[in-house]
Parts: structure tokens; sequence; C-alpha cells
């Protein structure tokens, strides 16, 4: 393919998509949605994740020993716990430290109440930390089953929160992404349909001279390619803009969200890039998918 | 050169629009094909031009023996074809000029050939005053003198006229035929769909006559105008 035939082609599919301006519209906006919904909806799932993974960092869960066991029996349990396939790391707290701390904590009141006490009433315990924070459950029940464990206490309710709603959002994008892609398809192959009619006696007299099906596709092609480049653009700044806003909402609330961990949340120019490519190769894949979609369909060349 | 083997074409309603015809139509022919409508003139071009294929033949065109022609293919067939149709076809939103270097754009040719080529054939079918007006602005005769130079372009071994008088005043019509005959002169294969007597009667020369889809007149004629 020469420059000069290059430069023509790319010259008739921006031609086409003013003169189909009506259409090309539709189909800028629809992609333009598709993408913002997308993206939005991964950006959020993202920073989600990234809050559930600090919190897994954080949290712990606690395995109350029954009282009065020996040395070997605890060292069988620790054997039994470590070797379960989700837990990442196991430290002995005894009962002495445990009181020490819990005396440090206390009051000058409470302390002198206590300072008679001549009997230890905490449990000798082990703090553990999970490698998914999704089997915290399962791995309690586990660990309860197994002998001369008291109690196992883990902070399951607040996280099962954030991860049903994180599962929720997954679900939820995943249905508005093949919506949104069956619905862009269709709608950019009609737009396609129409620039086809418009341009139906050019294509007619190309057949007849010899144009081959490249040469004839090249021009709708290009103009799917554009419209959903120029959406991808628009819908990068959208988010830009979008995610900033709320981002900053996150970031100055101090007292609410910082206790979740939200100064977590990833900056949006940390991601601008990976956004910036994802977006326009979205955003040109399903304009010149859909466009050849069409042209396949409709052109039989 | 055109050759028909036993050629038979059974469209999928059941109808025979062709049947086992044989024709030798030579490099550097003139040949008027003639007959009432439906008798098959049309598939007839329709098969050279491959739009359809034949049911059962032979059919070569510029050495290419179609029925073995890959589609893909096709784009090279028909880059040795010209064609003129009965209604013109000129792209409204185009200038004479651009509707000619259109075709050679189609083809990838480079840009420095269309432009001394473009100017050359519009000359030859001499417009050369209106190459910058648009085809609404021109008579029926003119477009299709524009539609000729269009045809002639790219410089095609043979050139197919479906009908070229169809729709222009007569007086015109003898003009077209004429330009017609010139290029045949230089060496051009014309092969000239019509059903205007007249015109077969005044200029002569080869006249195939279809009927029924089959052949019943292929001879020369002589012809008023030599």
């Amino acid at each position: 393919m020469r420059v000069s035939s290059m430069r023509y082609l790319v010259g008739q599919g921006f031609k086409s998509i003013w003169k189909n301006r009506m259409m090309s519209f539709a189909s800028f906006c629809i992609i333009l949605v598709s993408l913002l919904m997308v993206g939005l909806s991964v950006l959020m799932s993202l920073n989600l994740s990234k809050i559930i993974s600090g919190i897994e960092d954080k949290s712990e869960a606690i395995v109350q020993i029954k009282d009065g066991i020996t040395e070997e029996q605890r060292e069988k349990l620790t054997k039994d716990i470590i070797t379960l396939p989700n837990v990442n790391e196991l430290t002995f707290y005894s009962k002495e430290e445990a009181w020490k701390s819990m005396v440090e904590d206390m009051t000058q009141e409470e302390q002198d109440l206590f300072k008679y006490a001549d009997d230890n009433p905490l449990p000798d315990t082990f703090k553990m930390t999970v490698i998914d924070i999704t089997k915290m459950s399962e791995t309690t029940a586990q660990i309860s089953a197994l002998d001369n464990v008291e109690s196992v206490k883990s902070p399951t309710s607040f996280t099962d929160m954030l991860i049903s709603i994180q599962r929720v959002i997954t679900i939820i994008s995943i249905a508005i992404i093949l919506a949104l892609v069956l619905v862009c398809l269709i709608i950019i192959s009609n737009t396609t349909r129409a620039s086809v009619f418009a341009r139906r006696k050019e294509i007619n007299i190309m057949k007849y001279v010899g144009a081959t099906n490249t040469f004839i596709k090249i021009p709708f092609f290009i103009e799917g390619m554009i419209v959903g480049i120029l959406a991808a653009g628009c819908a990068l700044f959208l988010t830009k803009f979008a995610y900033e806003g709320v981002y900053k909402i996150f970031s100055t609330d101090f007292s609410l969200w910082a206790v979740l961990g939200m100064q977590n949340l990833y900056s949006f120019d940390s991601l601008f890039k990976a956004v910036l490519i994802s977006y326009a190769i979205a955003g040109a894949l399903i304009g010149a998918i859909g466009t050849s979609i069409s042209t396949g369909k409709h052109l039989k060349v | 050169m055109v050759e028909f083997k036993d050629v038979s074409v059974t469209y999928s309603s059941g109808v025979d629009a062709l049947n086992k015809v044989n024709l030798k139509i030579n490099d550097g022919d003139f040949a008027f094909i003639v007959g009432s409508s439906g008798a098959g003139k049309s598939t007839l071009i329709k098969l050279i031009l491959k739009e359809i294929d034949a049911t059962s033949g032979v059919v070569t065109v510029n050495g290419f023996n179609l029925s073995k022609l890959r589609r893909g293919k096709v784009p090279k067939l028909r880059r040795t074809i010209g064609v003129v149709f009965q209604d013109f076809r000129l792209i409204p939103t185009m200038t004479v000029y651009e509707n000619i270097a259109f075709v050679l754009r189609v083809i990838d040719a480079p840009a420095k050939y269309i432009r001394s080529r473009v100017p050359y054939v519009i000359s030859l079918v001499g417009l050369t005053d209106k190459s910058k007006a648009y085809p609404t602005e021109l008579s029926g005769g003119e477009q299709q003198r524009v539609a000729l130079a269009r045809a002639l372009v790219n410089d095609p071994k043979l050139i197919i006229a479906d009908e070229p008088t169809g729709n222009i005043d007569p007086a015109l019509s003898y003009e077209i035929v004429e330009l017609l005959k010139g290029i045949n002169e230089c060496g051009t294969t014309i092969l000239m769909v019509t059903h205007e007597h007249d015109i077969v009667r005044h200029f002569g020369g080869r006249i195939i006559n279809l009927n029924k889809g089959v052949i019943s007149f292929d001879e020369v004629v002589g012809g008023k105008a030599k």
C-alpha cells in the first residue's frame, strides 16, 4: 500500500465520520459510557482489593488454648495449625505476656485493683495471620476442631462485608462489561451500515474497477477506530475528574475513613498510564471490531 | 479475449438464463450483443465480471479461467476490464476529475501517475474544460463520456458497455458509440450490449443475438457508416 493511498483512505474515514455525524455521535456516546462504567467499576474493585489486602495484613485471628496443657501438647497444636494451608504466620503469646500487656493498658486505679490478684485469669494464645482472608471462616472452623483449642476469635464480620461487596462489584462489572460490549458492537455496526449505505455508489464502482476488499474496508475500519479513540480520550478525562473527586472525599475525611485504611487508595496519577492504555486499546478495538462485523456482513465484497 | 465453452447458467429460482453458450471474442474485436430483455445479456456480462459463476461450462476472460479464479483474485480480473453502465454511476459528490482519479486511487496507483493520466483520458473524451464540474452540471451525453473516461483510465484490455446509450438523446448516442469505436481502434476489445437496432444497423460489425439463453445469430454485418 502506498503512502498516498493510505492518506487517501484515512481521509475517507474522517470524511465519513462527518457525513454520518449523527450515527458517529451515537457510537461515540455509547463507547464513552461503556468505557466510563467499565473503567470506574474496575477502579473501584481495584481499590477495594487494596483496602482488603491492607486489612488482611493487619487482621489477626486469636486462638485461645485450653488451660493446663503440657508442653508437648502445645507443640503438637502449633504444628497442626501451621500445617493448615491458609495459615501464614503463627506467634505464641503466653498468658504472662498477655497479662503484662493488659496491665500496661490499664488505668492506675484498675492496676491497683488487680495488684492483689494472685491468679492470672488469661489463657495462653496464638496470634495468627492468614494468607487469604476470604477463607478466614473456613480456617477458623478447622482450628476450632483441633484438640486443646478453647476458642478462635477473628474479625470476620467486617471483612466478610468487604469481601461480599467486592464480589458483588466484580459480578456487576462483568455483567456490565458483557452487556455494554454487545450494545457497542450493535450500535457501531449500525453506524457502519449507515455509512456503507451512504457510500454504496462508490463501493459499487470500487468493486467494478477491481479494488481489493481490504481497500474498500479500510475507511470504515478507520472511521470506527477514530470514533473509539475519541471516546476513549473523553472517557479518560471524565474518569480522572470523577476519580479525583471521590479520592478527595476519602482522603480529607480522616475521622471515618482513615480507620478503614482509606489512605491506601491509589492516586489517579499512579493509574493514569494503565487507564490511558486500556481505554485507548478498548476504544479502538470496539470501534474496529464493530465496523468489521458490519462491513463483512453488508459489503459482500 | 473472452471465451465461453458450453456455458449454462441456471438461477436458484430455476430459470435457465444461458443454455450451452459457445462464444469467442478475440482481442481487438468490437461486438454488439443484442436481444430482447430476459434473453440472457445481463447474465453474460455478470459472468464476465464474475459477479456470478457459471452452473456448468468454462468462461475465460483475459487469460483468467473464471471457474478456477478464487474470490480474492477477482479484483485482479476486474482491473483488466472497464465497465460503462446505462445509468452512468458517477459519484455525485465528486468532480469529473475526481470521479476518474478515484478509479486509479482504489487500485493503488502512484499519485504522480494519477496526475498525468487523468487529464489525458479527460481530453480523449473531449471534456477538458469540464473537468472541475460536478456530474449534475453535465448533460446525459457528457456524463456518459465521463463514465467512458473512467472505464478507460486504467487501460483495460476489455471494455464492457451495458446499454451505454439507453439514457441519453439519440443524437448523442452516436457520439458515444463513435468514441467506443475510436477506443477499439487503439486495440481495446469492446463488448456493447444494446437493444437499439438503429445504432447496430448504422455502425455494423459483429452482432451477437441472444434469444432465450441461446445464441441465435453471430455474424459480421456491414453498416452504413463505413
